[in-house]
């Protein structure tokens, strides 16, 4: 298996993270956006359909569509962070192209939607576009795009040349081709897959690689696999043996209690490398093995540890 | 079930909607497990003797395997599964088929069944604005599996029939897809778009005429053109259209239907679970049960003393077995609160609780299994 260090953190400056549902895609991009701000980077984390709480996890205030500082870094950089509602991408565009006061006043933003279901996505094209001009304005050193998720991001990022099938001239298909130019450009733009060393996840995961390099032309980050249990290779003796090694000797209460979680974990470890090793041989990228953090919710701290995860060298 | 409304006394198993049920909707956010647990109450039904029909969206390829589903034409049409154990080939066996959602071809369905002649289908067929949308409008397919629902549900051929619904952060678009679908129809822009029979010069409505000068200055006249065409000829069908969103709008109210909601015990999948069951309440859905996959299990505790035997191990294999035992627990222990918590706001409704289990499900073996802890050994 391809091993990563921190060094891929800047190798694009528009980073586009993506997960199927329930792999912690979210975090991981913010764990990213730590990591790249302590490296000295200036960094705008982008939520484009973002769940509440992302902001105060990166040690700021709740995201919204005003671009704010949520970290400083002493002696490094710093995150920001802002969402870009699809809608209000749409009218910003609007406004950008001398419309938006007019438009607004004539016709009311009730018919924005009916627009916007007129030309499908093309709300997700205004937000890539957006991002598109940070990037051309050279807005911050790195753009961490927090993609929608579960089976939302492959339109998400297709919406350029699914566009362009349809619109054939205006400004509209001016957008969907500069767009689709950043996506294809491996210095401009890469993307995150974000898994978990699970069956079903490992497979998504294969499969989402294969739509993004192949269907849209994107270059790869190194790839996460979220949620890893650490080994513990201590496990594979019984309680009562390795207590041995410890020179103690242990209650039939404790032998009980240390086999009762062993024998679950062994299952969970051995599955795990299992699986990893399938996603190292079958996606054409670097892994970075990220630990599992034993808590349901998440705190700046935890995250912290996960920004340090990214930044070091693979272990498996 | 009378009396009071206790977690005590109520089920834990999904056996009576399994039995009594016509429709079954599964919800839930993604990554929990709900296509197998869709397929899981699929065999469940069938084992009590019943005839009926998974609707799956987007499965994992092995699931999709085991259930004999494939892609491509055959994907949009139900397709019997074979080899059930325990399940016979009887007249009064019960029987399981699966189909694989195809929202594009679900659209055409409708459309082909709205209109009155194949050239007015075909109009709105080749319309590539209606490509578009009956690809990838947001909502699309939340709103075709419904369609194909009740499709399924109107044909009579089944008993029962679940549909598991894509993955949605924001579940809640499913079940206001139908009533989406009237909104849009009866959006004053649309209104006036539809209205004048002939060119679009004819609009005379300044908020259509504005809405068309927009999509102009924004995409080019020639999909000024096309949208007015999609709209125009969508006005044909639209009493059609309507109409049968109210019909599914009323469905998924009745006595017959029955949603159960799966998650996991995740924080962010019991919050978006809550939510749901919030909504469901609010839109007056009636809400059938929660099952929670993916539950870790609880190991036995360490009595203090042993604790203190235990303290201050430094490296070895021991340590690793302290440390992997508090780590679960830990865990273990946070799922339960998060599961307490759901369970509190289900009040009367059946909440099964399962266990995660050491390998995924995959072939039906599996799925028969999973079927009996839902419903319960009774």
């Amino acid at each position: 298996m391809e091993e990563a260090n921190g060094e891929w953190l800047m190798s694009a400056r528009v980073a586009i993270v993506a997960g199927k549902g329930g792999v912690g895609s979210s975090t991981v991009a913010a764990a990213y956006a730590l990591a790249a701000a302590r490296e000295g980077a200036d960094v705008l984390f982008v939520a484009v359909d973002g769940r509440p709480g992302m902001g105060p996890l990166l040690g700021g205030r709740e995201l919204n569509h005003n671009d704010q500082i949520l970290r400083r870094i002493k002696g490094a950089g710093r995150v920001r962070g802002q969402t870009i509602p699809a809608d209000k991408a749409f009218s910003d565009y609007l406004e950008i192209k001398g419309v938006g006061g007019l438009l607004r006043r004539a016709a009311s933003a009730a018919s924005l939607p009916m627009i916007a279901a007129a030309t499908p996505g093309l709300e997700h094209l205004l937000v890539l576009a957006t991002v598109k001009e940070f990037d051309k304005d050279r807005a911050a050193d790195l753009i961490i795009v927090d993609a929608p998720p579960a089976g939302h991001a492959v339109p998400f990022l297709r919406s350029a040349s699914g566009l362009s099938d349809v619109v054939q001239s205006g400004p509209v298909r001016e957008q969907s081709v500069e767009v689709d130019e950043m996506l294809r450009d491996g210095e401009r733009c890469r993307a995150m897959i974000v898994t978990l060393p699970e069956e079903t996840p490992v497979t998504e995961a294969i499969e989402l690689g294969n739509e993004l390099t192949g269907v849209i032309g994107l270059a790869l980050l190194p790839t996460v696999v979220n949620g890893c249990w650490p080994d513990r290779p201590g496990l594979e003796k019984t309680p009562a043996m390795a207590a041995r090694s410890h020179k103690i000797k242990l209650s039939d209460g404790a032998k009980s209690a240390l086999a009762s979680s062993a024998a679950f974990g062994r299952a969970r470890l051995e599955r795990q490398r299992e699986q990893i090793e399938r996603l190292g041989r079958e996606i054409d990228s670097p892994l970075l093995l990220v630990p599992r953090i034993a808590t349901p919710r998440l705190t700046p701290h935890h995250l912290g540890e996960l920004a340090d995860a990214l930044t070091q060298e693979a272990s498996a | 079930m009378s009396g009071k409304k206790t977690r005590s006394n109520v089920s834990d198993s999904l056996g009576e909607t399994v039995r009594t049920a016509e429709l079954l909707v599964t919800c839930g956010p993604g990554g929990v497990g709900k296509t197998t647990t869709s397929a899981a109450l699929g065999v469940a039904a069938a084992l009590a003797g019943r005839r009926v029909v998974v609707v799956t969206v987007d499965p994992a390829r092995r699931l999709a395997d085991a259930l004999g589903l494939e892609e491509g034409a055959a994907a949009d049409e139900p397709h019997r599964v074979d080899d059930i154990p325990g399940l016979g080939n009887g007249p009064e066996d019960g029987e399981l088929w699966a189909l694989m959602l195809d929202a594009a071809s679900t659209f055409d369905r409708l459309v082909h069944e709205q209109t009155t002649s194949t050239k007015q289908a075909e109009a709105i067929l080749d319309n590539p604005v209606y490509q578009a949308i009956s690809r990838s409008l947001s909502g699309a397919q939340e709103y075709m599996a419904i369609e194909r629902l009740h499709q399924l549900y109107t044909s009579g051929d089944w008993d029962l029939v679940i549909v598991d619904t894509p993955p949605s952060r924001h579940a809640i678009d499913l079940l206001e897809a139908p009533d989406r679908l009237v909104g849009f129809l009866s959006h004053p822009v649309y209104r006036a778009l539809t209205m004048g029979q002939r060119a679009f010069a004819k609009v005379t409505n300044a908020a259509a005429t504005m809405f068309l000068w927009a999509v102009r200055r924004l995409a080019g006249p020639q999909i000024v053109e096309d949208t007015v065409e999609f709209f125009r000829s969508l006005a044909n069908i639209e009493p059609g259209l309507r109409h049968r969103a109210e019909e599914v709008s009323v469905l998924l109210r009745a006595d017959v239907a029955s949603f159960v909601v799966v998650s996991s015990p995740r924080a962010e999948a019991i919050g978006e679970s809550e939510h749901l069951v919030g909504a469901l309440r609010d839109g007056k859905f009636p809400f059938g049960g929660v099952v929670v996959n993916l539950i870790h299990p609880m190991p036995e505790r360490l009595k203090p003393k042993d604790r203190a035997v235990l303290e201050d191990l430094g490296d070895g294999p021991l340590a690793d077995h302290v440390a992997w035992h508090d780590e679960l627990s830990e865990l273990a222990t946070a799922e339960r609160e998060e599961l307490a918590a759901l369970a509190d706001l289900a009040e009367d409704v059946p909440v099964v609780e399962l266990p995660l289990l050491a390998v995924d499900v995959h072939d039906v073996e599996g799925l028969v299994d999973l079927a009996d802890l839902l419903v319960g050994r009774d």
